[in-house]
């Protein structure tokens, strides 16, 4: 998808716009249109399964917004059972949001979850991002999976140990996030000597090349189709 | 404690991004008037990273096990740098996670951002001559002014149909969940901090 869609850049705007296209929709009667549009973008992104399996958490408080919106807020009541009250405004509110939430995480983990780390800052870059947070961003991914196994390891090898349970443990995860932070100051002063060694300037990510046609064509039509949504959200 | 996409308003998102672009210029002035700002990216990453990864990871806090916040050590230990590490942690989580939102990625650096740096002051001011008091007071603090913000954000971005009375309540029951939370992170700072000032004080930010 990365080689055949549109760049890096394109696909941040793209995102951007789709996302706050999505956001900016009122009625429930559009809903559908939308997730239309996030299904389609999903299965064109090739990653279907990556998109679902890291929906997981906004998909539980989907459901959570879903049962306790309707049980706890709105006038009119639509059911009863026993203590809880089934409420119209509760449940429209709910599918609304959850709709809305649903949907632009969709977008957002379809366009961007799949592209290589330094694409991704490549193309925060090319959209005028001031260098320091482009270079953050890219040492940050770069060291994550290694730092984050890191501090699994060290969660691990306490709980083996055995030690304190409860509020007792909080100062053991405190010099075990001490010894992770004493690291990466030392992993840090390594990095910032390989980075003068090669000359380190003006970032370490260059903004990407020119937008090519089908970037252009991509954000076109992501323009045209957050107005058509926001368009249908006032005449519906 | 995350907002995430589509609960508030569009304008909000918006003025969201408007109040974070403001911080994060703030914070690049008083950055780039630092001796050599380019000489600290690298640590201020791996400490991002650190950050980062250590808040995926759930610490028992009783009676349930929560994933820490760490505004406050992140103020305490990055100073202004704390505003371009929260935004791009929270920009990464966003599109790499589906954690938060891109429409609320502006929102949440105000609640994230706005707390280190209040932790930054705090350990500025008490932490210097108390360093005890200071340190649980800015990761304490940061959790308690995190809560407001978010609470404040919801309430306003909430539709104005839903009841009041209840989307209140809803809103007092989670800022008292989280109060075990505000003690954990006091709890945390301070051992932590203790740990620094024997073996590695220049991880604390001064300026």
């Amino acid at each position: 998808m990365a080689e055949r869609g549109p760049g890096p850049t394109a696909r941040l705007v793209i995102a951007l716009v789709l996302a706050f296209g999505i956001a900016s929709v009122q009625g429930l009667a559009v809903l559908p249109y939308v997730f239309v549009l996030a299904i389609g973008l999903v299965l064109a992104s090739g990653q279907w399964r990556m998109v679902l399996r890291r929906m997981r958490g906004p998909a539980l408080l989907a459901l959570g917004l879903c049962v306790v919106l309707p049980l706890g807020s709105g006038t009119t009541v639509l059911a009863e059972l026993g203590p809880f009250r089934l409420r119209l405004e509760g449940l429209e509110a709910a599918a609304l949001i959850a709709g809305r939430l649903l949907s632009i995480v969709a977008v957002t983990l379809a366009l961007l979850a799949a592209l290589p780390p330094f694409q991704l800052v490549a193309g925060l870059r090319s959209l005028r991002l001031p260098a320091l947070l482009a270079d953050l961003a890219l040492l940050t991914l770069r060291y994550l999976d290694e730092v984050t196994a890191e501090l699994r390891r060290a969660h691990l090898a306490r709980q083996i140990r055995g030690g304190h349970r409860g509020w007792r443990a909080l100062p053991d995860h405190a010099t075990l996030l001490a010894t992770g932070l004493i690291r990466a100051q030392a992993r840090s002063e390594r990095v910032w000597a390989a980075m003068r060694l090669r000359g380190y300037g003006a970032g370490l990510a260059m903004p990407l090349a020119r937008l090519r046609a089908r970037d252009w064509i991509g954000m076109s039509v992501a323009l045209i189709a957050a107005l058509g949504v926001i368009w249908l959200d006032r005449v519906l | 404690m995350h907002l995430p996409d589509g609960i508030v308003p569009v304008e909000m998102a918006l003025a969201g991004y408007a109040c974070s672009a403001g911080l994060m210029a703030l914070a690049l002035h008083r950055i780039k008037a630092r001796p050599d700002p380019q000489a600290e990216i690298p640590r201020v990453a791996m400490l991002t990273t650190v950050f980062f990864a250590a808040s995926l990871v759930a610490v028992p806090v009783p009676p349930t096990s929560v994933h820490l916040m760490l505004a406050g050590l992140m103020g305490v230990t990055l100073g202004w740098f704390a505003v371009p590490a929260v935004l791009v942690g929270l920009f990464l989580q966003a599109v790499l996670f589906g954690h938060g939102g891109i429409t609320a990625l502006g929102l949440n650096g105000v609640v994230f951002a706005l707390p280190a740096l209040l932790a930054f002051g705090i350990w500025q001011q008490i932490g210097r001559r108390w360093p005890d008091l200071g340190a649980f007071l800015a990761g304490s603090g940061a959790v308690i002014l995190a809560l407001a913000l978010f609470a404040t954000i919801v309430l306003a971005g909430l539709p104005a149909e839903l009841d009041a009375a209840a989307e209140r309540m809803a809103l007092r029951i989670f800022v008292l969940a989280h109060v075990p939370l505000a003690l954990a992170e006091g709890v945390i700072v301070l051992t932590l901090l203790r740990v620094l000032r024997r073996v590695e004080r220049r991880l604390l930010y001064h300026g």
